[in-house]
């Protein structure tokens, strides 16, 4: 499908609509964010009268200057940051090994241990059993408890799994051969090896973890611990009732509006810097992996 | 030396051979690691998704913190009773069946269409970065993306009433309105996932023979009949996995998006299930009745899920795990 | 270094037996060649003395100790593997160091033993390439020095060529032979090449289902295989293999086939059997062509001769089966086109009972 000047009129009239087409939809796709972004640099005044479209209204950085000196703020974010490192080495550090013992034709039980976790994707106890065990745990609020309940997921364990099985057995008898015990076969050469797959899940522990926000929400009261996404979402209910702020508007610069407008921009920046190296992974169809036993 | 001929057939030896025991012993001896492996994840599944299996029997019971989950006397169906008889439930049983039904109808074609739409692509600067473009709100937090929507529906300011009011229209308070709330929440999901389920596609169009293409052109086939001739049924089979996989996650309505979008005002049509057991038993305290409706849940999701399975195992052989 | 032997080892997966109760005693510094058709169990054998696979039953020795239940890594046996399994995230110099740094031998020691090895094997110049960036003659031989580097009791090698092509295979074995000889390391090497197997052993261990057929020396097994088996496995092109019955003849037992006779080596075993069954085998090269002109003891019908420079392999039917020649052309291939027959003398045959297979006794040959 090389040269469109090979083409006949039909067909290129054929690829001119499909463009056309994908270009409107990858715009519709891309407005609300410029809308949002816009609404966040107009006074609060524009944004309520509803006349931002395209670009900020008498432009202003009032609502970053609001939200930017909220100390929660940067609490909640700083809290997101903890819990998406910490539990994305924990899932890590108990995929990893896991996916690899299960990858092993030497397991006893082989089956029956992929078929525990397999069983997981297919049937789970639902929110209330989920909740009242964590609370049982004593795990409410805590970073630890949010780190280490969600570190482990079916579909990451076999997604690494196979890759671990894809690997030619050679290499470890090699490196037993040479002396290797399991650990240092595993550490040594299995996971220098699996680095894609690695980077896949440790991609994908990332995204969930950073947008992760129903269990945050129902499993953390403090709001010191809060991450970014329940933080958010406060902010939001809040300002779309408060009589501060419709009473202010005619003398401050913000409003509901361009405030919430702020906390989305700030909190999708860090999204948007990661986002050109997830798309180097996920172009690749290495989603499809996991979806094969 | 002289040559043998050993071609007596030997089947057992005197030597000693270890024990079945002793043979574990050593298996363990030089294996010890893998298990050691194994055994954290083995432990966090039992810890986090086993346990509260084992707490799914307060579905059956009166459930009391006091007591906890194995003290409580039993009290049989009654939960079960209730909940039928609940209205609540039964409209949130009808509600998430529909939503996933709508869901299922306008969302699956989409993802398609578009990678059926990216295959007709030359110029590869305006493929790629379109691309880029339409995955991105799948990275996006529910949150996040509700808040736009709630900014851009908004009565006052949001663009949509904007846009409504350019032609004269008075403006509508959406996500007030339960009406607007199922064609709000699934316009939602596709524009948020659309882009990116469309990469299962376009991987399964790349792996068609170009060969099949270019003998294509030689015929003189035009580009909208290759698609319809070639590209389509050699996807077909992509599509109908996706399509099983998707009924088999029917009841998997992505409850998070509802519960940032649904207020009161929209319980009527906005309330599934998920939604209906966090009311219930997050915020009201009535554990055993939620835990009833979401056991209920799992085992309807269950067997759709192994049917789903099953069906796409005979199908096309390949497992969908 | 040290010997490696064998007491009626077996292999079992589950229910299924692949190896029936193999014995074998490998000298020190001994190259032995596990030579046999695809499947019949030598990469089972070759992995039971790695201890990469449990032994079932027997019993296997290296140097005086009982290796059975010992890990691989405490058996003092390096392996060469068919794919290489070089690790592609480290350059050649960490390859090869990979076992010593597991082992924890010392900087200095590990930086000589590097130089070493590649000094030996021509590596020098690639210590910091990556396995992907190599030829693959050169991660051939960086395979060797991983095994090398460990100074190990036995070399064990699984068909550690057949990823090369002809050229490589032929120049590769050449130093893998040299190799030997400077390190005269204990060496057990699989192939089901049987050329590979002629050049490079000491002794070659032919085997067929789980069980081995012969054991002796390349010339030993290529005079006197034992049964038909071995004599149409070695050698190429592999012995004629033509069905005869036993009958009188002017100076002793004589193999009647197809309207034409054969004398044979006067041995008692072949005496008053008249009537029975043989299998008479004839190397290619053992036979002297001959032309309508010359006195031909045995006709055949040519077909088709192939010229590969100094030999020419004439393919021809006898008895309505394939039967092939293999001749010097001396210049004059037109001759070879002429041919319609052949001569032999009777000791060169070799003569199998039908029903079993077996070599008839008392006709093995000297080696030189
Ligand atoms: N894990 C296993 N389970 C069951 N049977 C096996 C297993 N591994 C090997 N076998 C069987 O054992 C027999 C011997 O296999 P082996 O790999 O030793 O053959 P081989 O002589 O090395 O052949 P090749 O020249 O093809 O490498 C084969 O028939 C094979 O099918
Ligand atoms: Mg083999």
């Amino acid at each position: 499908m090389a040269n469109m000047n090979l083409y006949s009129r039909g067909d290129r009239m054929f690829v001119w609509l499909n463009m056309f087409l994908i270009g409107v939809f990858a715009l519709s796709t891309l407005y609300p964010f410029i809308y949002i972004a816009a609404i966040s640099l107009s006074t609060g005044f524009e944004a309520r009268a509803g006349n931002v479209v395209l670009t900020p209204v008498e432009l202003t950085f009032a609502a970053y200057k609001y939200i930017l000196v909220e100390p929660a703020f940067w609490r909640s974010y700083l809290n997101t940051f903890i819990y998406t490192i910490g539990g994305t080495l924990m899932s890590l550090a108990f995929i990893i090994p896991g996916a690899y013992a299960l990858s092993r034709p030497q397991l006893y039980g082989r089956r029956f241990w992929n078929l525990m976790v397999a069983f997981t994707m297919w049937f789970n106890a639902g929110l209330i059993p989920f909740f009242l065990n964590f609370r049982d745990l004593g795990l409410l609020d805590s970073y630890f408890g949010i780190i280490i309940g969600f570190a482990v997921n079916g579909f990451n364990v076999i997604l690494m799994r196979n890759f671990f099985e894809g690997i030619p057995q050679s290499f470890e008898e090699a490196a037993r051969m040479d002396g290797a015990n399991d650990f240092q076969v595993l550490w040594k050469v299995y996971v220098p090896l699996a680095k894609p797959a690695i980077a896949t899940v440790a991609l994908f522990c990332i995204v969930s973890r950073w947008n992760g926000f129903f269990w945050a929400m129902v499993l953390l009261q403090d709001q010191d611990k809060v991450p970014l996404q329940v933080f958010l979402r406060h902010t939001i209910a809040k300002l779309s009732d408060d009589q501060e702020f419709s009473d202010t508007l005619f003398t401050q610069a913000y409003s509901a509006e361009t405030v919430t407008a702020a906390i989305i921009v700030c909190s999708i920046i860090p999204v948007l810097l990661v986002y050109p190296f997830l798309q180097k992974y996920f172009n690749k169809g290495i989603l499809l992996g996991g979806v094969k036993e | 030396m002289t040559v043998e001929n050993v071609d007596k057939p030997v089947e057992t030896s005197s030597f000693a051979q270890p024990t079945r025991v002793q043979r574990i012993v050593d298996h363990l001896k030089r294996e010890w690691q893998i298990y050691a492996m194994l055994i954290p994840l083995v432990i966090w599944l039992l810890l986090f998704l086993y346990k509260p299996m084992y707490g799914l029997q307060i579905a059956f019971k009166d459930y009391s913190i006091f007591r906890g989950i194995t003290a409580s006397p039993w009290i049989g169906f009654e939960h079960f009773h209730t909940l039928f008889g609940s209205e609540q439930f039964v409209r949130a049983l009808r509600n998430t069946f529909i939503i996933s039904f709508y869901t299922l109808v306008f969302g699956f074609p989409m993802p398609i269409l578009l990678a059926l739409m990216f295959n007709e692509v030359l110029n590869q600067w305006f493929r790629k970065s379109t691309q880029t473009i339409v995955y991105l709100p799948h990275f996006i937090s529910s949150v996040i993306i509700a808040g736009i929507v709630i900014t851009a529906f908004s009565p006052s300011a949001g663009i949509v009433n904007t846009v409504l009011g350019w032609f004269g229209a008075d403006p509508i308070y959406f996500l007030t309105k339960p009406e607007w709330f199922r064609p709000i929440f699934i316009g939602t999901g596709i524009w948020q996932e659309a882009g990116f389920q469309s990469i299962v596609y376009l991987a399964a169009i790349a792996g068609v023979s170009p060969t099949l293409y270019e003998s294509a052109v030689v015929d003189g086939a035009s580009r909208w009949q290759m698609m319809w001739k070639i590209t389509i049924p050699s996807i077909l089979p992509t599509i109908l996995i996706m399509l099983i996989i998707r009924i088999g996650n029917l009841l998997e309505v992505s409850f998070e998006m509802i519960i940032l979008l649904y207020q009161p005002a929209t319980y009527e049509t906005a309330d599934v299930v998920n939604t209906f057991i966090y009311r219930q038993g997050l915020q009201s305290g009535q554990y055993d009745f939620a835990a009833a409706a979401g056991l209920f849940n799992a085992v309807i999701a269950f067997i759709l899920v192994m049917g789903a399975n099953s069906i796409s195992k005979r199908y096309s052989r390949t497992s969908l795990w | 270094m040290a010997g490696v032997k064998l007491e009626s080892i077996v292999k079992r997966y589950g229910a299924v037996q692949v190896v029936h109760g193999i014995n074998l005693d490998v000298d020190e510094k001994e190259f032995v060649v596990l030579v046999g058709p695809s499947g019949c169990g030598k990469s089972t054998t070759l992995r039971m003395i790695a201890g990469l696979e449990e032994i079932s039953d027997g019993q296997l020795t290296i140097d005086t100790r009982v290796m059975n239940r010992v890990a691989p890594k405490d058996r003092d046996v390096a392996m060469v593997f068919q794919n290489y399994a070089l690790y592609p995230h480290l350059n050649v110099a960490d390859n090869i160091a990979f076992g010593l740094r597991i082992r924890k031998e010392s900087k200095d020691k590990i930086a000589a033993s590097i130089k070493e090895v590649s000094g030996i094997l021509g590596l020098t110049d690639y210590l910091d390439r990556r396995p992907a960036d190599l030829s693959g003659g050169q991660r051939q031989r960086v395979a060797m020095g991983r095994a090398i580097v460990r100074d190990p009791k036995v070399f064990l090698f699984d068909e550690p060529l057949s990823n090369l092509d002809a050229k490589l295979r032929t120049q590769m074995r050449a130093e893998i032979k040299r190799l030997h000889k400077r390190l005269g390391a204990t060496s057990i090497y699989v192939t089901h090449d049987q050329v590979e197997a002629m050049t490079l052993a000491d002794r070659i261990v032919v085997m067929n289902d789980g069980r081995i057929e012969q054991l002796g020396t390349p010339m030993e097994l290529f005079l006197n295989p034992a049964n038909t088996f071995v004599a149409s496995f070695l050698g190429s092109p592999p012995m004629n293999l033509v069905k005869a019955t036993l009958g009188p003849g002017e100076n002793g037992p004589t193999a009647h086939f197809a309207g034409q006779s054969m004398p044979l080596a006067p041995l008692d075993a072949l005496q008053n059997r008249d009537g029975d069954e043989v299998i008479v085998g004839i190397r290619p090269e053992y036979v002297d062509v001959a032309t309508a002109e010359d006195a031909t003891q045995v006709q055949v019908n040519l077909e088709l001769v192939e010229t590969l420079g100094s030999e020419a392999l004439l393919h021809a039917t006898l008895a309505g089966d394939p039967f092939v020649i293999k001749a010097e052309t001396q210049g004059n291939a037109a001759y070879l086109q002429k041919v319609t027959g052949f001569t032999i003398k009777p000791e060169m045959l070799r003569v199998f009972d039908a029903a079993t297979g077996h070599a008839v006794p008392g006709q093995d040959r000297q080696a030189a």
